[in-house]
């Protein structure tokens, strides 16, 4: 499936427009025997938890702004605006990033999932979250946890020090800290055992 | 010898608190159970979990409202004309619009004759213009207000309103404030001084107190002002349809919101529709003064959905938040008269507050100590920063105050701390025997709160092993090791007033119907608890809707640490009636001639008798009554109870005769560099009598998250203004430090359950405690560390050199 968050489809090669991503498609392989088809100016591909998205973008919007306000991904939390709170985290190809400080522009072509997505797959992070009261009023949690979800995919056996070092840039004003590093042990351990 | 309470406990009624212990005749099968799966948990670790901030409706326009770039200064002409022109505006609101020109937002209690002055003091009265001209800090939501197509175009349009300012002079200092020359800030003020009937409090004889003592010692203690800076920032989301208004509030206390909104417009309350979603953080700050009294984003979004006819999203941002959610900033003149043994014989207070919303500093000596001779003298002052509301609690002060006495005391005589506060604990002046003659006449269990708490902690902690004279442990990594102790009494749990039903489905399913909005506490499983062991019922037959004011029904808001012992009662009761009708249902099916010959376990009701005579709650439910057709099809409605439930009115825990009982004690342990200044807290131990723990892992979080933000507050945070300019230099997250999971060692928790809290089944309120008493602690822990006082908070490390006189 795929979403395009423009009016119309112009078609690259000989700017013919079109109603729709898909005849679009059909239009420029039938017509200009090209493929893949290429991306009108300002339209990115983001593969958002394994899904394909073609989104026309403006070049100053974050991630931020396209995940929570334009796909409705708002699992992904504005807390500090700018960088400090590591609330509105998301994996980028693999890599913990700051969705507030990262260009829109930037993932073009790139993999990112978001809460939604470690939810939907239902990783043990969650259960274990829950579990250990490792969440208060809860606004800054979708960010831990994706943290969380990065450093157990690259460190599936993780000692306390280093869960603490790797949620060290995540605030939390309702000072859940002490459960966290409890409840993503617990996460590891679920996650070998079932290997 | 029991004073006589206030009238307050004459008033009779279903609803009305009671005096004295309540009969237990509940079998806890739920409540107090750990590993209960807490309700909020799947949608909040999902990111489900909507915020305010979170909701989006078709058409929506977003609000951005202009600030003050100088510390004081008026607006001597405004021309918003290239802001009108940008593509996606919508619509300006000006100061000078006739629709609100000079009109004040509201006072904070519901009408401007209702506002109690000796409660209120001047916050809570209407003072603020919805927009005004003239800003008195740096940073003050004033002049015009933009809705447009999205937040980028509505906060370019405000930087293109051009504005010529007549720049006035500043003060930040509120010792500076106070001076008969010092330019007067607030418009039309006489002077800088806040009027607040509340700011002399005097109690016995100080002055005979203090010819009484064997020592008088007198120090001077600083708290630097911080906020509490929420996860979520402050919005709203406004739709005006005419005939009625919908709104999404990220507020507190949604219901005065609704009370307020529609007195502000001059319209009915039942055409307004409040809904509340999840609220990321509140602390109180979200409460009512806020949103409504201050900044007024309820009024202005609800002009511009007006004016547009569009939905209307008003948002702050971080640096935005820094501006009148200010904790307290104050100093404190101590004086403390006391015995060679560590009685203390008088405390006199002068505690000068800046952007004030506070307590006199004085209310915990009443509260839980047996010195007879108290004075304070509270004396507010405006300066240039924005207004303070509730932080976790307006009893900073008074909490600052008192660690700060007795560990002084303490020190100046050599003692451990430990025996100062049991020397001196009590109530209203009295020793502990008045406690203990409270709990005898009142049915309460004959324990001693605060020797159990100190008894655990001490273990826990390791005091007697630890505790060593001041700067006299040097550990081998060259820090000097500092143990401190500190108590309070537990609150709160005599005030707060609600509403709420209990409904039972055909099903056999159990709902708890009443608004109520979740800021972070947990508050909803122990009411599911609660519920379910009072009817009989499984915790999972359980569940809450608690998202509009328009059931009819409102919970006791989060405020004041009376969530629980005020709500609890309420859906006790209601439970309780709920139970009732099902009896009487099940009765007419099972035959019998009395309720008492029933009873309901595990949703099942059954005959005493005969156990093996039982029905499923559902059998009763759907056919409760007959019908002359199947009820297959038609369902009957399903059983409700409601009541409401007064637990007290806020402060008068005395006067409503029901003086504290519970109380808490707190350790810590730090480690300050000397070469660099930094303290470093290694472990903290909580140990709160809660009365009994309904959720313990609930309590838990209490405890350690407001450790957490004691901590923070105590070692680092402060807001740093530039003294020529008045600007605020470190309005955002990375420059004002707050805790990371880095920044405190190990919390121990433990809880001790005496029944001896005035809500359901003797429970205490925890929700304000710890945060609020642990920043005081620093000082003492340093003190005990390094032995030279650091009484001006936060503790950062160039003052810890300052003492040590290395800078």
């Amino acid at each position: 499936m795929h979403t395009n968050a423009t009016d119309s489809y112009l078609c690259p090669y000989c700017s013919q427009g079109l109603d729709s991503y898909d005849s679009l498609k059909t239009h420029v392989l039938a017509e200009h025997s090209s493929e893949p088809l290429p991306l009108p100016d300002g339209v990115i591909q983001l593969t958002i938890n394994r899904q394909v998205y073609h989104l026309q973008v403006e070049p100053e919007w974050m991630l931020y702004h396209v995940l929570h306000d334009r796909l409705g991904l708002t699992g992904t939390k504005m807390f500090c605006d700018r960088g400090a709170c590591g609330s509105c985290t998301v994996i980028v190809d693999g890599r913990p990033v700051l969705s507030c400080m990262t260009l829109a522009i930037e993932c073009d072509g790139k993999t990112i999932e978001t809460i939604e997505g470690v939810a939907a797959d239902h990783h043990p992070l969650i259960d274990a979250y829950i579990k250990h009261h490792a969440l208060q009023c809860g606004y800054c949690t979708p960010g831990f946890i994706v943290t969380a979800k990065a450093l157990l995919d690259k460190n599936p056996d993780p000692g306390e020090e280093e869960i603490k070092a790797a949620l060290a840039g995540n605030l939390c004003r309702c000072g859940t800290y002490p459960q966290h590093p409890k409840a993503v042990l617990e996460a590891a351990h679920v996650l070998m055992e079932g290997k | 010898m029991v004073d006589e309470p206030g009238p307050y406990h004459k008033l009779r009624s279903e609803g009305q608190y009671h005096v004295g212990a309540e009969p237990i005749n509940t079998t806890f099968n739920e409540i107090g159970k750990r590993g209960q799966r807490r309700l909020d948990g799947y949608e909040k670790a999902t990111g489900k979990a909507l915020y305010t901030r979170d909701m989006q409706i078709p058409g929506m326009l977003y609000a951005r409202v202009l600030r003050s770039p100088y510390a004081h200064a008026r607006i001597k002409s405004m021309d918003t004309r290239r802001a009108e022109t940008l593509p996606g505006v919508k619509a300006i609101l000006r100061f000078d619009d006739p629709e609100i020109k000079g009109r004040t937002l509201n006072g904070s209690y519901f009408t401007q004759g209702w506002a109690r002055p000796k409660l209120a003091g001047w916050a809570l009265k209407p003072v603020h213009l919805v927009l005004a001209d003239e800003a008195w800090y740096e940073g003050q939501p004033m002049g015009a207000v933009i809705a447009a197509e999205s937040e980028a175009i509505a906060q370019q349009a405000v930087s293109l309103i051009h504005i010529e300012w007549e720049e006035l002079p500043f003060i930040l200092d509120q010792e500076e404030a106070l001076k008969p020359d010092a330019p007067v800030l607030r418009p039309g003020a006489a002077t800088n001084e806040i009027h607040d009937p509340r700011k002399h409090f005097e109690s016995g004889n100080v002055e005979k107190g203090f010819q009484e003592a064997d020592h008088v010692i007198e120090f001077r203690a600083r708290r630097r002002p911080h906020l509490w800076a929420g996860a979520e920032m402050p919005s709203v989301l406004v739709r005006w349809l005419d005939e009625r208004l919908e709104m999404w509030v990220h507020q507190q206390q949604p219901y005065l919101a609704k009370q307020l909104i529609a007195e502000w417009l001059e319209i009915p309350m039942d055409r307004v529709t409040v809904n509340t979603v999840y609220q990321g953080c509140s602390f109180g700050g979200r409460g009512n003064p806020a949103n409504n009294s201050e900044n007024g984003i309820n009024v202005l979004a609800t002009l511009l959905s007006k004016a547009t006819g569009r939905p209307v999203k008003l948002l702050y941002d971080r640096r935005d938040t820094f501006f009148g959610e200010s904790g307290d900033m104050g100093i404190s003149n101590i004086k403390v008269g006391f015995k060679k043994d560590g009685l203390i014989t008088a405390v006199q207070l002068k505690n000068n507050f800046a952007v004030y919303l506070a307590a006199t500093g004085i209310d915990h000596f009443v509260d839980n100590t047996r010195i007879e001779n108290l004075a304070c003298e509270a004396i507010p002052v405006d300066v240039s920063i924005g207004p303070a509301w509730w932080a976790r609690c307006e009893h900073l002060t008074s909490c600052l105050c008192l660690t700060l006495v007795f560990d002084h005391v303490a020190a100046k005589l050599g003692m451990d701390p430990i025996e100062v506060a049991l020397k001196n604990d009590g109530s209203h002046g009295h020793d502990t025997s008045y406690l203990d003659q409270y709990k005898r006449d009142h049915g309460f269990p004959d324990r001693d709160s605060l020797k159990e708490c100190i008894e655990v902690g001490k273990r826990v902690v390791g005091w007697d092993e630890k505790w060593h004279l001041p700067g006299g442990r040097k550990l081998p990594n060259g820090k000097f090791h500092g143990i401190a102790f500190t108590w309070d009494h537990n609150w709160d749990d005599t005030r707060g007033t609600g509403s709420a039903a209990v409904m039972i489905e055909n099903d056999g399913s159990v709902t708890i119907i009443g608004q109520h909005v979740d800021i972070g506490p947990n508050p909803w499983t122990p009411l599911c608890q609660i519920v379910a062991d009072e009817i009989g019922v499984p915790f999972e037959a359980v569940r809450i809707k608690p998202w509009t004011v328009d059931t009819g029904f409102v919970l006791m808001s989060p405020d004041g640490s009376c969530n629980l012992v005020t709500n609890g009662n309420i859906v006790r009761k209601a439970a309780n009636k709920a139970r009732q009708m099902l009896l009487e249902l099940a009765a007419e099916k099972f035959e019998v001639t009395s309720l008492e010959e029933l009873d309901i376990r595990e949703g099942k009701i059954f005959v005493k008798s005969d156990p093996a005579r039982s029905k499923p709650i559902r059998e009763i439910v759907a056919r409760a009554v007959p019908m002359h057709v199947s009820s297959a099809f038609w369902p009957q409605p399903p059983i409700i109870g409601w009541a409401w439930h007064n637990q007290g009115i806020w402060g008068q825990a005395n006067e409503t005769g029901r003086p504290r009982l519970c109380r808490q004690a707190h350790f810590m342990e730090v480690e300050v560099d000397p070469e660099t200044g930094q303290v470093e807290v290694t472990r903290v131990v909580n140990v709160n009598d809660v009365g009994k723990a309904i959720s313990p892992e609930s309590v838990e979080a209490q405890m350690y998250g407001g450790t957490v933000m004691g901590v923070s507050r105590g070692v680092s945070e402060e807001m740093i203004w530039d003294p020529q300019t008045g600007v605020l230099l470190n309005g955002n997250l990375l420059d004002y430090k707050y805790a990371t999971i880095l920044d405190c060692g190990p919390i121990d928790t433990p809880i001790i359950e005496t029944g001896l809290g005035h809500g359901p089944y003797g429970a205490s309120g925890i929700g304000e405690a710890t945060a609020t008493i642990i920043p005081g602690l620093l000082g003492p822990a340093v003190y005990n560390a390094v032995g030279h006082w650091v009484d001006d908070f936060p503790l950062t490390p160039d003052k810890v050199l300052k003492v040590l006189g290395k800078i």
